[in-house]
């Protein structure tokens, strides 16, 4: 087993017989875990020694399934790679296959993916922050965030039919344009968002249970974050300014002004207000899209996507989902199935590796709080 | 930094093991021998490449190699690099970089359970999803999932089917 460098107090009390370890199995049957993934906690008393991570509980084998499924066919596989916030997954495979292709997706497509990805992020983050609420105890700021991301599923279901998993993108564009009226009533969603918004607020980040809970657990520096794989949020809460969706934009990003906020500190509190940045600026973004979204097609002619064929080579293809970089490495050997795909989730790096390093030295209740500070969605992990 | 900068100065410290082709859309690519991927990786993280996305093992089953892809990120240059190196397919190993990247050690430890690459140094390669696991590496090109499952979770596959052949598959 793995072990931390750090040497706590609690390791001396152990080794002086003065107080005796058990196991904890932290898994899904516990509300506050975060999908079917699993800690083996060591334990004395209330506080945690070592941990185990105890993923494999929802490995379905992804990566293995879509080297048996046709190019298209796939799309409607990947969405579940991330449940709260699936659309970063179909737009990241999709441009990596057209990168393969040399495929331009028309602007009006273009523009799509861009407003469904923030409509996404939008709802994962209400999922985020009300799940940080609920791990923190104030289960009714958690159901009433529910209630938004609910409407925001409605939005979903009247463009795409389906309100978890969109399989809205297909290589080439997305698959089909808006019903009448439906950028009216988005529009209209964000009035009702940012009207509600300052009542959430005083719900969660004027609380100073909060307050009180969040700072100073899982620290953080820029330097540790960046050397550690962490992205997204998480890393723009130690200070520094990284989006995807500006230092290597895609999708309608080049044609609207994105301003990344940042903050500091870098503790559980430093993320959760992060969190609260970027929603505010993915409604800005919203706006700028639907104002300037241009009439024309929404998807490339590529003939049958059925049997569709891409040339042989590798392509990366990333996107900014709202937890962090969502990677698809995509290798085809020029067949009508990828040969290989690679998935690359924000989730892996917090969750198997920083556990070791924050975990231990913490009491037991703040294992939820730290896992929905990280942002950490188990799907991705075990894919 | 320009493409052509960088592969001079891979060229100074590495010579003619470091292959470097510049794919385009702010994405370069480096192939190296085995022998010499972890003074690559040293090379690039010391040169502004401080982001390591992900590892990635490909199973050439044609070619009898298995090819790790390291995937760097530079935030200040916005510039990803592929670090390709191939093993031979039969045991195949590497050196862990773990010791340039905490992460990696995870990355790692689940190549080395979905393709059976082994990391040397690497100070857990446990298994993280499999349980009790006798077959081949399940990512590998050889493993054949559904033949794989008919044997794992059917009666007739466990030698547990009635003797009327049509219930073989329902569990009673």
């Amino acid at each position: 087993m793995y072990l931390p460098d750090g040497y706590t107090t609690l390791d001396k009390l152990r080794e002086a017989g003065e107080m005796a370890e058990y196991d904890l199995f932290f898994g899904p049957n516990h509300p506050g875990m975060h999908g079917n993934f699993g800690y083996v906690l060591t334990m004395i008393g209330t506080e945690i020694v070592r941990v185990r991570p105890n993923a494999g509980l929802l490995h379905r084998g992804f990566e293995k399934a879509m080297e048996g499924k046709a190019w298209a066919a796939n799309v409607s596989l990947i969405p579940r790679v991330c449940v709260p916030d699936p659309d970063p997954n179909e737009v990241a495979y999709c441009q990596a296959v057209e990168k393969l292709l040399g495929c331009e997706v028309p602007i009006r497509g273009r523009f799509m993916r861009s407003i469904t990805l923030e409509l996404s992020r939008l709802g994962s983050l209400y999922m985020g922050m009300g799940g940080l609420a609920g791990a923190l105890g104030h289960y009714s700021t958690m159901y009433l965030m529910m209630i938004e991301r609910d409407m925001i599923l409605d939005r979903f279901e009247a463009l795409t039919g389906a309100r978890i998993y969109h399989i809205y993108n297909v290589p080439g564009g997305v698959r089909n344009d808006t019903p009448v009226g439906w950028l009216d009533s988005v529009s209209g969603l964000l009035d009702h968002i940012e009207a509600q918004m300052p009542e959430y607020d005083r719900l969660l980040y004027e609380n100073h249970v909060v307050w009180d809970r969040l700072s100073g657990m899982g620290p953080i520096t820029a330097e540790e974050a960046m050397a550690s794989g962490i992205t997204g949020p998480a890393l723009r809460a130690t200070g520094v300014k990284a989006d995807i969706r500006v230092d290597a934009p895609y999708a309608a990003y080049p044609e609207v002004e994105v301003n990344i906020p940042t903050s500091g500190g870098g503790d559980a509190l430093a993320r959760a207000v992060q969190v609260r940045l970027d929603f505010a600026e993915s409604v800005r973004i919203l706006r700028q899209l639907i104002a300037r979204i241009p009439a024309g097609p929404v998807h490339a002619d590529l003939g049958n996507l059925a049997k569709l064929k891409v040339p042989a080579g590798d392509a990366y293809s990333k996107v900014e989902s709202s937890k962090g970089e969502f990677g698809y490495y995509v290798i085809s050997d020029g067949g009508e199935k990828p040969y290989r795909v690679s998935v690359r989730g924000p989730s892996l790096p917090a969750g198997l590796y920083l556990c070791h390093q924050h975990l231990p030295g913490m009491k037991i209740d703040d294992v939820a709080a730290w896992m929905a500070s990280f942002a950490i969605c188990p799907p991705d992990i075990d894919r | 930094m320009t493409p052509e900068r960088f592969s001079r100065q891979l060229e100074q410290f590495f010579g003619a093991d470091a292959r470097f082709a510049d794919k385009g859309g702010a994405q370069w690519e480096v192939r190296i021998p085995r022998d010499r991927c972890l003074p690559l990786l040293s090379f690039c993280r010391d040169h502004s490449f401080v982001h390591l996305a992900f590892v990635s093992a490909i199973d050439w089953i044609a070619e009898d190699e298995i090819e790790l892809v390291y995937h760097l990120w530079s935030y200040e240059h916005r510039v990803h690099v592929l670090v390709k190196t191939r093993l031979e397919r039969e045991k195949p190993w590497m050196f862990t970089a773990f010791r340039l990247w905490g992460h990696a050690q995870a990355y790692e430890q689940e190549i080395h359970e979905m393709m059976g690459v082994y990391f040397l140094g690497n100070p857990d390669l446990s298994s993280l999803f499999l349980h009790n696991w006798k077959d081949r590496p399940p990512l590998r090109k050889d493993f054949d999932s559904r033949a794989y499952s008919l044997k794992a979770y059917t009666l007739s596959g466990l030698g547990l089917a009635p003797e009327d052949e049509e219930d073989a598959n329902v569990p009673s």
